[in-house]
């Protein structure tokens, strides 16, 4: 027995399976109910006892070859006819269309700004947008008769007292000032109105974002390093920025900031006039009057103050040419911002 | 394009024009125009555009003078000559010319080959080449006037008089001049800098060069017979006037450079005197003006205020009615100028004109805005003395057009020079510590720079102690009047570019942050909103009254009216996010796109008393199907539920819980949930109104939910703890009830919840049915109940007897009929 035994092992370990039918012939002949190891088992029963130690531990052992055998190949074979079926499924067909929705492109600049800044400590403040003529002007240094204060700029709610749409975020400055002492470090975005008709490069509402930092010692080197590091956290290390010497009423010294066009990279281009350069916000130390008007000391504290259009820098960053399309609200406008991080 | 602080503030930069060759007559200027343009824009003046001005177009580049050696006639044609003219070094070149007075040894005007000429009369260019003409090699043309583009002569080529050596460029013999014009914004605190010599003294700082006034020496003031007898009425409005007397002079055209000059900085020339009194504005940045002598009646002028209402025809033949606070320059009888705004028609220089009265003032800026306002005028005179013009300037510009237009217009100073000052104007006097303005700007600048600095700029330093400096500022720097602006005058003279960036960002002081943060808390619910097929949009807030007039529970008396609107579409601020975003959606199904889901963060406008009121909304639309077309499912219409369950998902992400659901129906929503926590409503959700759709031009069924975005946060918790998981196993038992139809699901669930506050972990509904195997008015809710125990597995007993207080509950409070 122990012949056939090792007889069939080495048939078994010879046999040749390529295809279902193999397969099947082999299990016919080896592992089904009617196969030679179903007849050796039988044949075992008949064997002398002082053998069948031996011998059962072989017939196990060919047992197992030939059933492990037999399952190794059908997972090859199985297999095989997977990947040959003729019916499967097209999966490229379509999941149903537009399920994710978008954020606003002037909101994705908007909190982009402000995760930029609260990584450096500055918080988020906000203010009223129907002012009075002190937040708007008078605190923010603008002289009693400052073209700004006339009717052809600002939307006037109310006259005597003026009562007013704010024209600028800078109202929020004086707000926080108004409500907690130094150090102050904090931005302040929102919607600012201006008396303009509505054409591609004018609005009568649009968005800006201020920010303030008030403290001991505080120095245009301070405002210079935070406006760098923003602008090259928003649009990118290779970005180069400009500051000009400029003026507002509200800062001094004050100064202009400019950045490489995003569109021309600085090649010059129609965006920024062949300049290479686009603008894109003010920036300056606080004015001592403005300190004081809102009851700081400015010989106890400096501080500097930006502000920034935040259509300005979604149409740069984007290449948008036209204000009209961010109060549009066209979907199609609007989807295009579904995969923006 | 207005998005930035200072188009935003209202004071656009004003647009100046400076000539580089101009500048070059104050200062020696080295720097290429492109070069100089960058340092003015670093120093403050930006310069936004430079202009490049030739008195000839193109300059006449390859043009020369060339003499004419051999003249013969062409062999193919009769008009023309073949001549051959030396170009210098020995060159000789083939030329063929048409002109009949081309003779051999003439000195002539040779166009290269590669020359382009701007003939005069024609539009396109002419582009000198190598060519054959009639069969003769002609390498250039000899040129007449007009085809040069300097006149209008053709009468043949222009044969020179000169000891010009040929080879020299014909712009050296026309005395051609190419000149660059900066196109410079000019702030408006930079008044001192609104002329030549203000660009030019910042100049002096930028380029540590000296720079050099016009000269004066020749000056020569007439006797006291003729004086014009002036009277300045109103010394506030006028602190000083001076002024003088030039007979004889002939009114003419100005000579070709003055021309030039003033059509580079983009000013019309008019007659060789009123161009002088602008050349000197343009200069010395002192408005000028010159009377004819003759209308001045009774040799007299007086400064005073108008009365109301007299009238008063300005030099651009306007009859204006002048006002009390306008100052005038008048004679006996009538006004002849508007003070330092804009001159009479009558009483000004004309070719008749051969005496005249020469004004220099400084008038007050106040006294010249309003009048410049009330008449709406802004000139180059107003301009400058609105921003404050140097009270020091009046008597040196006066001099400097007086000898100007002696030099132009002949005639004689026939006065003494009258100089009305009764109060000097002093410097600005203060003291500046050098260290805080280091520690303002954050630069290494040493004391000694800066006193150069301030001292090239014409500030005085009259004493310096440690680094305390005292100084005298020029009243002509009109803001430069405490340290912080001198400061500013550091640093735009040091660079904006020096100051150093550290390496670090100082943290001093880092901001604190709100538990809750609003803004992290919105834009945490605008993703969610994102995430779920829902578009943001942002609308406008100034909108039509007729809006708030629709819906009567806003009180129109609440409107936030715009005094100065746009126009009736643009009135009022929204007292509801309604109808802007119905317009939002309106455009979208104009434009095919009519499955739209929409969210707005934005806020309603009103007015109660003198007090206004922002109110900050969330707002979602939803219309049309829920999907786009697909094979997986067909496109079902949007559903009450569909916005629901967004608004669920927003109301569990910012954790509020325990939200009561009512019922509502009102002007807004004909059928819809108010969302109820602690009794305070956090908003309303449903379907809009017929009445308001149809007032949109809207044709569908829209979704409107408009939730109260502070109390959302308000009453949203911050904390989370964690809930131990029970380790018993929850339980579920199913009940069918056949109710009224007006009995609701929340009050079920309610009920439940008061039968079981221990054990009940939720309720839920999986199966409604309303139909005819139902009596009319009943429907019947399949609804399970699960149940969480805590301290122990819980027995069929138990259950059992909870359900049966259930059913009980359900039987005597809706009535309910449990279905087996």
């Amino acid at each position: 027995m122990l012949e056939k035994i090792k007889a069939l092992s080495t048939e078994i370990e010879n046999y040749l399976i390529s295809s279902k039918e193999d397969l099947e012939n082999y299990r016919l002949a080896f592992t089904s109910r009617n196969g030679i190891l179903s007849q050796l088992f039988e044949e075992f029963k008949t064997v002398a006892n002082d053998q069948k130690k031996v011998l059962g531990a072989e017939i196990n052992k060919l047992k197992q070859l030939a059933e492990g055998k037999f399952l190794m190949h059908k997972e090859i074979i199985d297999a095989q006819e997977e990947n040959n079926d003729t019916n499967k499924k097209d999966l490229t067909l379509p999941v149903i269309p537009n399920q994710l929705g978008s954020r606003h492109p002037l909101s994705l600049t908007r909190s982009r700004i402000i995760q930029i800044f609260e990584r450096i400590g500055f918080n988020v403040s906000e203010g009223p947008e129907i002012e009075d003529d002190w937040h708007n002007f008078t605190a923010l240094n603008f002289p009693e008769n400052h073209p700004a204060r006339e009717m052809q700029d600002t939307f006037f709610i109310n006259k005597n007292p003026d009562i007013l749409l704010r024209t600028h975020t800078s109202t929020v400055q004086v707000r926080l000032m108004g409500r907690q002492k130094p150090p102050i470090r904090s931005i302040m975005p929102g919607r600012v109105y201006r008396n303009e008709a509505i054409s591609a490069r004018a609005h009568c509402l649009f968005h800006q974002v201020e920010g303030l930092y008030i403290d001991k010692d505080v120095s245009f080197s301070d405002l210079k390093n935070t406006l760098y590091y923003f602008v090259k956290e928003m649009f990118g290390k290779d970005i180069e920025i400009r500051f000009r010497p400029s003026f507002f009423p509200f800062t001094e010294p004050s100064a202009e900031m400019d950045i490489t066009c995003l569109i021309c990279k600085g090649e010059g281009c129609n965006v920024c006039k062949q300049s290479g350069w686009v603008e894109i916000g003010g920036a300056g130390m606080v004015d001592p009057n403005v300190l004081k008007a809102n009851n700081i000391n400015p010989e106890e504290y400096t501080g500097f103050a930006f502000g920034m259009g935040i259509e300005r820098m979604t149409m740069l960053k984007y290449q948008i040419k036209d204000l009209r399309l961010f109060t549009e609200n066209d979907v199609r406008f609007l989807r295009q911002f579904s995969g923006v991080v | 394009m207005p998005l930035w602080w200072l188009s935003l503030v209202g004071q656009k930069k004003t647009n100046m024009r400076i000539s580089y060759n101009w500048l070059k007559q104050f200062i020696n200027i080295e720097e290429s125009p492109e070069e100089l343009g960058k340092i003015l824009t670093d120093a403050g003046l930006e310069v936004e555009a430079i202009e490049k001005h030739e008195s000839v177009k193109g300059g006449l580049e390859n043009v020369i003078i060339a003499q004419v050696i051999t003249c013969v006639p062409h062999p193919n044609a009769d008009k023309l000559r073949l001549t051959t003219v030396d170009t210098g070094n020995g060159v000789v070149l083939p030329v063929v010319c048409g002109a009949p007075n081309v003779a051999a040894g003439q000195k002539v005007i040779l166009a290269k080959v590669g020359a382009i000429l701007y003939p005069v009369g024609q539009t396109e260019p002419l582009k000198i080449s190598k060519a054959k003409i009639r069969g003769e090699v002609s390498e250039g043309m000899l040129c007449a006037e007009d085809e040069l583009g300097l006149g209008q002569s053709h009468d043949g080529i222009l044969v020179l008089d000169t000891d010009l050596p040929i080879g020299t460029p014909a712009a050296a013999y026309f005395n051609l001049t190419t000149d660059y014009v900066f196109e410079i914004g000019l702030t408006p605190n930079r008044a001192d800098a609104a002329s030549h010599l203000g660009v030019a003294r910042d100049l002096k700082a930028l380029l540590k060069k000296p720079i050099c006034l016009p000269e004066l020496d020749h000056f020569k003031a007439g006797d006291n017979k003729n004086l014009v007898k002036i009277s300045v009425e109103n010394s506030i409005a006028c602190p000083r006037y001076t002024g003088l007397v030039i007979k004889n002079v002939v009114v003419k055209d100005s000579p070709e450079w003055l021309k030039t000059k003033l059509l580079a900085i983009g000013v019309n020339p008019i007659n060789n005197v009123v161009d002088v009194t602008n050349y000197v504005l343009h200069e010395l940045g002192q408005p000028l003006h010159a009377f004819d002598l003759q209308k001045i009646e009774g040799n007299q002028i007086i400064i005073k205020n108008a009365k109301d209402g007299d009238k008063f025809i300005t030099l651009d033949g306007t009859e204006r009615t002048l006002k009390g606070t306008d100052l005038i320059i008048s004679n006996t009888t009538e006004p002849m100028c508007l003070a330092g705004v804009m001159g009479g028609k009558t009483s000004g220089v004309s070719t008749l004109t051969t005496n005249i009265f020469l004004e220099s003032a400084y008038f007050s800026p106040e006294t010249v805005r309003k009048s410049a306002q009330n008449h709406g005028l802004k000139t180059d005179s107003s301009f400058r003395f609105e921003r404050g013009t140097d009270p020091n300037m009046p008597l040196f510009a006066l001099k400097r057009a007086a000898l100007l237009i002696l030099e132009l217009a002949g005639g004689e100073i026939a006065s003494e020079v009258q100089d009305v000052y009764p109060h000097k104007i002093k410097d600005f006097e203060y003291e500046v510590s050098c260290g805080r303005i280091r520690r303002l700007l954050g630069i290494k600048v040493s004391d000694d720079e800066i006193s150069t600095i301030l001292q090239d700029l014409g500030i005085k330093i009259n004493n310096k102690e440690q680094d305390i400096l005292q100084l005298s500022v020029p009243p002509f720097k009109v803001d430069v009047q405490r340290e912080a602006d001198i400061a500013e005058e550091i640093l735009r003279i040091v660079g904006l570019s020096k100051v150093e960036l550290n390496p670090y960002l100082g943290a001093n002081y880092l901001a604190d942050f709100p538990e809750k943060d609003k803004d992290k808390l919105t834009a945490l619910l605008a993703n969610v909103l994102a995430d779920n097929g829902y578009n943001e949009i942002i609308t406008n807030s100034i909108t039509k009254p007729a809006y708030a007039e629709k819906i009567k529970s806003l009180d129109v008396s609440q409107n936030v009216d715009i005094l100065n609107k746009l126009s009736e579409d643009l009135a009022v601020m929204r007292q509801t996010m309604l109808f802007s975003g119905l317009e939002a959606i309106l455009y979208n199904v104009n434009r095919k796109q009519k499955d739209l889901k929409f969210f707005e963060f934005g806020k309603t406008y009103h007015k109660t008393g003198d007090k206004y009121l922002e109110k900050n909304h969330l707002v979602l639309f939803a219309i049309g199907n829920t999907t786009n077309e697909s094979w997986i499912e067909k496109p079902a219409p949007i559903e009450f539920h569909d916005l629901m369950k967004m608004v669920q998902m927003v109301i569990q992400k910012i954790k509020i819980k325990d939200v009561k659901l009512e019922p509502i129906s009102d002007e807004v929503w004909i059928e819809g949930l108010a969302i109820v926590k602690n009794n305070k409503e956090l908003g309303r959700i449903g379907k809009v109104q017929n009445a308001l759709l149809k007032f949109a031009d809207l044709k569908h069924a829209v979704y409107y939910a408009d939730l109260d975005i502070d109390l959302l946060i308000k009453q949203s918790e911050t904390k989370l703890q964690y809930e131990e998981i029970s380790k018993f196993p929850e339980v579920r038992r199913d009940l069918s009830l056949v109710i009224d139809k007006k009995v609701t699901f929340a009050e079920i669930e309610e009920i439940a919840k008061k039968a079981e506050k221990q054990l009940l972990k939720s309720t839920n509904i999986f199966d409604v049915y309303e139909g005819d195997k139902l009596e009319a008015g009943k429907k019947s809710y399949s609804v399970s109940f699960t149940f969480q125990p805590t301290e122990k597995t819980l027995t069929d007993e138990e259950v059992d007897k909870i359900m049966q207080k259930l059913i009980q509950s359900y039987e005597s409070i809706t009535g309910a009929v449990i279905r087996k």
